[in-house]
């Protein structure tokens, strides 16, 4: 069995909120002008990575379907004369990145991750697997627009991040705030799309399926 | 049940480039020839000329269904079908361009009514679920697939997550995992190539990785690779592995070259008493190119570097397992008293940044490891040690 304590969490559901009213919400979380330069994405993850303050030694794993889907479409609305800010946004899932780099804060392993219905049954287990004894799992998506017509971009934007400790890590007897546990499961996987597994946490619901195969995965709240 | 660490093995690993299969690759290679060719980077709607290297046959725009996909499935053959994309067998797929290629196409197609249904066409290949789906379809694997987009040390992070999952073990000490597949895919578009021309970074002129000239350049190349990781067969294994992200700027590294310092300090620990050569990033462009080779030569002292990029191109997200497929084949043992030759840095030639830039093939039989390692956006640092197993 593999097990971590939910020690800090974060949810951001911003749902059908556009990139101006992010800004004007989330302007106090950065310095002036910063959030100008940011994507949707870039602002939710950002907030959420400076309140749970991750050190350098913390292994970062990072997981969305479609990344900015927003900055997506307005790259490629920029053609014949593509925007080189929205080719980098757009081309990677760049939105912790934004936040980091704004923090000037290096990190050591940090793990993009995308797909869809298993995407946070091998987010959690890449966390797991993880020898950094803390580990920020984290995801969301930015709200697209005409791509969401074709499943290529999110409907709604939202935001997690959430600090997983190991069970006898001193730092998680304060009072965790849950715990997730993976252990093997031959049963067959039961697809769990992104923006289920963000309700649950933003909900705080309990949790237990097979949604990564071979791994059956346990959330509990305290 | 715990995950502790153990060198990974190097059952298979394959490429696919612009020459064709790892060893058509690493001969081209070894003869000095340069796969790129001046294309514009706006494919049919015209803009600069830029180097890049693409598959036999395939245009710069992206089709429906993609070009590159059949070529594609026909390599991967050797590693396909439902005994991949089980819980004992995961598939884990990396990329950084995915479908993107496709997005365009749909974009521009779609901004004409006529060709509504070649819009709708692309659409089926364009997002980053639905690019792995297509290929999950055309491989007939199960469906456990992870995948990793970290631009271009993506592959690397595949590997690295590859190794963990070999370590898993269950409460009685038994693996839970054989033996993992690790794919890695970019194809070359106008998305890509745009963007990267947007980035004034593309120019005509061709790529000379650590040569001392004075303007950068780059080229881009199509690339796939797939390695099979095992704990108890292949030639080589993975001893050490490395990551690092500066997190300093999205286009620049650490001026000081404290990034690629961090990134090869695991690995000069795992490499001490051995002889190593190593397998640099080196796209063409001069600030990084200096930074890398000189962090090189401190980290490992007299070990010759090349960069294989001026003859595929940045193969970006899968460079790092294209490139060590490369890299292993060169060194696969031959008869005692025949030469294994490993490719130098193709386009360059003195002066470049370091005494210990190869621009020409040299004899690997003196070296016992390979040190293969990659950058990308945010500053972001991988690196591996291939030792002979």
């Amino acid at each position: 069995m593999l097990e971590r304590l939910i020690q800090t969490i974060r949810t951001d559901d911003a749902g059908s909120e556009d990139i101006a009213a992010t800004r004007e919400r989330l302007k106090a979380a950065f310095p002036p002008g910063a959030a100008r330069r940011m994507t949707q994405l870039g602002m939710l993850m950002s907030a959420i990575i400076g309140e749970l303050g991750p050190r350098s030694d913390d292994a970062i794993i990072y997981a969305t379907q479609f990344g900015e889907g927003r900055t997506l479409e307005n790259y490629l609305e920029s053609f014949p004369t593509p925007s080189p800010t929205g080719f980098q946004s757009s081309i990677h899932p760049g939105a912790v990145q934004q936040g980091m780099i704004r923090r000037a804060q290096p990190v050591g392993e940090f793990f993009p991750m995308a797909d869809g219905g298993c995407l946070a049954g091998h987010s959690i287990l890449a966390a797991f697997l993880s020898p950094a004894p803390c580990v920020l799992l984290c995801g969301g998506e930015e709200r697209g627009s005409w791509l969401t017509s074709i499943d290529s971009a999110s409907s709604r934007a939202y935001a997690y991040g959430m600090i997983l400790l190991p069970k006898d890590n001193a730092a998680s007897a304060l009072q965790p705030a849950g715990s997730i546990v993976m252990e093997p499961d031959a049963a067959e996987a039961t697809p769990l799309p992104p923006g289920d597994w963000f309700d649950l946490l933003h909900a705080r619901k309990n949790f237990s399926g097979v949604i990564a195969p071979g791994w059956r995965t346990t959330l509990s709240w305290r | 049940m715990e995950a502790s660490q153990a060198p990974a093995r190097l059952a298979v690993c394959e490429c696919l480039t612009a020459f064709g299969g790892t060893r058509d690759t690493l001969a081209a290679m070894l003869r000095g020839e340069r796969a790129l060719r001046l294309v514009p980077a706006l494919g049919n709607e015209g803009g600069d000329d830029a180097p890049m290297a693409l598959l036999s046959g395939r245009s710069l725009d992206e089709q429906s269904p993609p070009a590159w996909l059949a070529p594609l499935r026909r390599f991967l053959a050797p590693v396909c079908g439902p005994g991949w994309g089980t819980a004992r067998h995961p598939v884990i797929v990396t990329s950084s361009n995915f479908g993107v290629g496709s997005l365009h196409a749909y974009r521009r197609a779609h901004a004409l009514p006529a060709t509504a249904e070649t819009a709708a066409a692309h659409a089926r290949y364009g997002p980053i679920h639905k690019s792995v789906a297509v290929l999950h379809d055309a491989c007939g694997w199960g469906a456990n697939i992870t995948v990793f987009s970290h631009a271009c040390v993506s592959a690397h992070l595949g590997l690295v997550h590859a190794g963990r999952l070999l370590a898993l073990q269950d409460n009685h000490g038994r693996a839970l995992v054989d033996e993992v597949l690790v794919v890695s895919y970019d194809f070359l578009s106008p998305f890509v190539a745009g963007g990267f021309n947007s980035l004034k970074i593309l120019n005509a002129e061709f790529p000379a990785p650590y040569m001392d000239r004075p303007a950068s350049a780059i080229g881009l190349g199509d690339g796939a690779a797939y390695a099979v990781l095992a704990r108890d067969r292949g030639e080589f294994q993975i001893a050490a592995q490395s990551l690092h992200n500066e997190m300093h700027h999205f286009t620049a590294n650490q001026p000081d070259g404290s990034g690629f310092v961090a990134a090869f300090a695991p690995i000069v620990r795992a490499a001490a008493g051995m002889r190593v050569w190593v397998k640099g990033h080196g796209t063409g462009t001069l600030e990084a190119g200096r930074l890398e080779s000189a962090a090189v030569a401190a980290a490992f002292p007299g070990a010759p570097l090349v960069s294989w990029k001026g003859a595929l191109g940045h193969t970006l997200g899968s460079c790092g397992l294209v490139e060590l497929a490369i890299a292993a084949a060169s060194m696969r043992k031959t008869a005692a008293d025949s030469p294994s030759l490993t490719p130098g840095t193709v386009g360059s030639s003195a002066p470049v940044f370091t005494p210990e830039v190869a621009t020409a093939p040299f004899d690997n039989r003196a070296f016992d490891g390979i040190v293969c390692a990659s950058n990308a956006f945010g500053g972001a640092h991988a690196a591996l040690l291939l030792r002979h197993a």
